[in-house]
């Protein structure tokens, strides 16, 4: 689950990087009212599509997207992203995945980025998660804030969450509780 | 451990329900459908607790939901079934000091395994340390404890049992002496009050060595040990003395042992048969029925002139 929402940081991340190959100039903002640290590129209702291999991997909405040439900086507002992974990957078991933060905060190039103010995940396949605020730092999303998740079999609460982007690791960190469905005869 | 196992209270089947969990980490791997929990882990369902340092939790396709998807569901489902439902863990499996609770017995070893359709648990240990049960400070251990979750009944693999509360007695003013039984098979019946041990079964009381493949232990309501019943051969030892037969009872009240069928008593180079050879343990006195025999006088020459 994390992954995907890491996912969704490098579409957004994506969206900002090809945004930011246009003039840095926005033409609703006059240059002389710019404030020392205005964005080199400020977008409004912003809907967008990441395309790997001729097939769209993911698509998205923001309300506004700012993006900052220095450091590659980007900050998105009420971001949403539908991640459609790959069949055979970890993440396939999931189904498509939707992606909601009321905040994203990243550097581009540096590919990282923080989520924050509720972050929200929902699966296909069932699978639901939400916290604060959560981090990526190069294939690596964590969080040390509480986690609420749940899905087919399992719900948890969780302090803390690590995972890598491609799915490989997906684990809620610093003390767990939770149910899982069990069998009976 | 057998008494006080079989003398509790009727178990109940495990209810329905998810398990509850507590761990440091929880992993999730969907495409092994699986969950793995490390550090300090808890499982609960029921009056059942399990502690571990690791657990995997194995899904399988629950049928309950599966039979849902073909047919509407005739109630509406509770928040969490619904939210939980679709799969199921089928088995889980505990590893490092394991630990399982329930009612006022406890257990503990190197892994558990619980198979939730067949409602077992199954305990393993090392040759040094291997799987206990222990219910107050009477314990049962083995080399492999089947633990039956709907009815409590112990299937256990080289039982190592020391029959304690067929100690104690009333009316014998001798201390107890324990019971101690070796076998490669000991089933315990919780419902029967009954304790079945099978293939090789040893007894030891004192000097006294009992070998026979079969020995059923019989128990009254209050865990006491009323009646051993071994069948299928029986060789007694006790010091020079030998006695055989098809059957033998201990009545662990009178602390006798009634060998029959084609019964005989080996004592220094007698031999006697009868109907019936009643060995009191304690006294070491012996009564034969219809008693026919082969005296050696020579070999008491010695007797009852207090040498």
């Amino acid at each position: 689950m994390g992954s995907q929402i890491a996912s969704a940081f490098s579409g957004v991340i994506a969206l900002a990087l090809v945004a930011g190959c246009g003039k840095p100039e926005s033409p609703t903002i006059s240059p002389i009212s710019l404030p020392e640290d205005a964005p080199d590129l400020s977008l409004k209702g912003v809907a967008f599509a990441r395309l790997a291999e001729g097939r769209v991997v993911a698509r998205g909405t923001a309300d506004r997207l700012d993006y900052r040439r220095s450091g590659g900086r980007l900050e998105a507002t009420y971001g949403a992203a539908t991640l459609y992974p790959q069949p055979g990957t970890n993440l396939a078991s999931f189904g498509a995945t939707r992606v909601v933060a009321a905040r994203v905060e990243g550097e581009v190039p540096a590919r990282r980025g923080t989520a924050s103010s509720g972050v929200r995940l929902d699966a296909l396949r069932g699978d639901t998660a939400r916290t604060e605020q959560v981090h990526l730092d190069g294939d690596v999303l964590r969080t040390d804030k509480r986690v609420a998740a749940r899905g087919p079999g399992y719900q948890v609460d969780g302090n803390g969450l690590f995972a890598r982007t491609d799915g490989s690791v997906i684990q809620f960190t610093g003390g767990v509780v939770g149910k899982l469905q069990a069998g009976t005869r | 451990m057998v008494p006080l196992l079989l003398a509790a209270a009727a178990a109940a089947a495990m209810p329905e329900g998810p398990l509850d969990f507590k761990a440091k980490d929880m992993r999730i791997e969907p495409q092994q459908r699986r969950v793995l929990l490390d550090g300090d882990v808890q499982l609960a369902r029921g009056d059942l607790r399990v502690f571990g340092q690791h657990a995997v939790a194995e899904y399988g396709d629950d049928p309950q939901a599966q039979a849902a998807t073909k047919k509407p569901p005739k109630r509406k489902r509770t928040r969490q079934e619904a939210t939980l439902a679709g799969q199921s863990v089928q088995r889980f499996t505990v590893e490092g000091n394991v630990h399982v609770q329930r009612g006022t017995r406890t257990a503990d070893g190197d892994r558990g395994v619980v198979d939730m359709p067949a409602q077992t648990m199954v305990l393993t240990g090392t040759p040094a340390v291997p799987p206990v049960v222990r219910d107050g400070s009477e314990t049962l251990s083995g080399e492999r404890i089947l633990i039956r979750l709907d009815s409590e009944d112990l299937d256990v693999v080289r039982p190592k049992v020391v029959l304690k509360r067929s100690m104690a007695e009333e009316g014998h003013a001798k201390p107890a002496v324990p019971v101690r039984v070796e076998a490669d098979r000991l089933v315990l019946l919780h419902a029967r009050k009954l304790a079945r041990f099978t293939e090789d079964v040893v007894i030891h009381r004192g000097d006294a060595v009992v070998r026979s493949p079969r020995m059923d232990a019989r128990y009254d309501a209050e865990g006491q040990l009323t009646l051993l019943e071994l069948r299928g051969g029986v060789d007694v030892r006790q010091g020079e003395r030998r006695a055989t037969g098809q059957t033998a009872d201990y009545d662990a009240k009178a602390r006798t042992l009634v060998l029959q069928g084609d019964p005989k008593l080996y004592d220094q180079g007698d031999v006697l048969t009868g109907d019936r050879i009643d060995l009191a343990l304690d006294s070491k006195e012996v009564r034969v029925e219809k008693a026919k025999g082969r005296l050696r006088p020579e070999a008491h020459k010695g007797e009852g002139s207090g040498q």
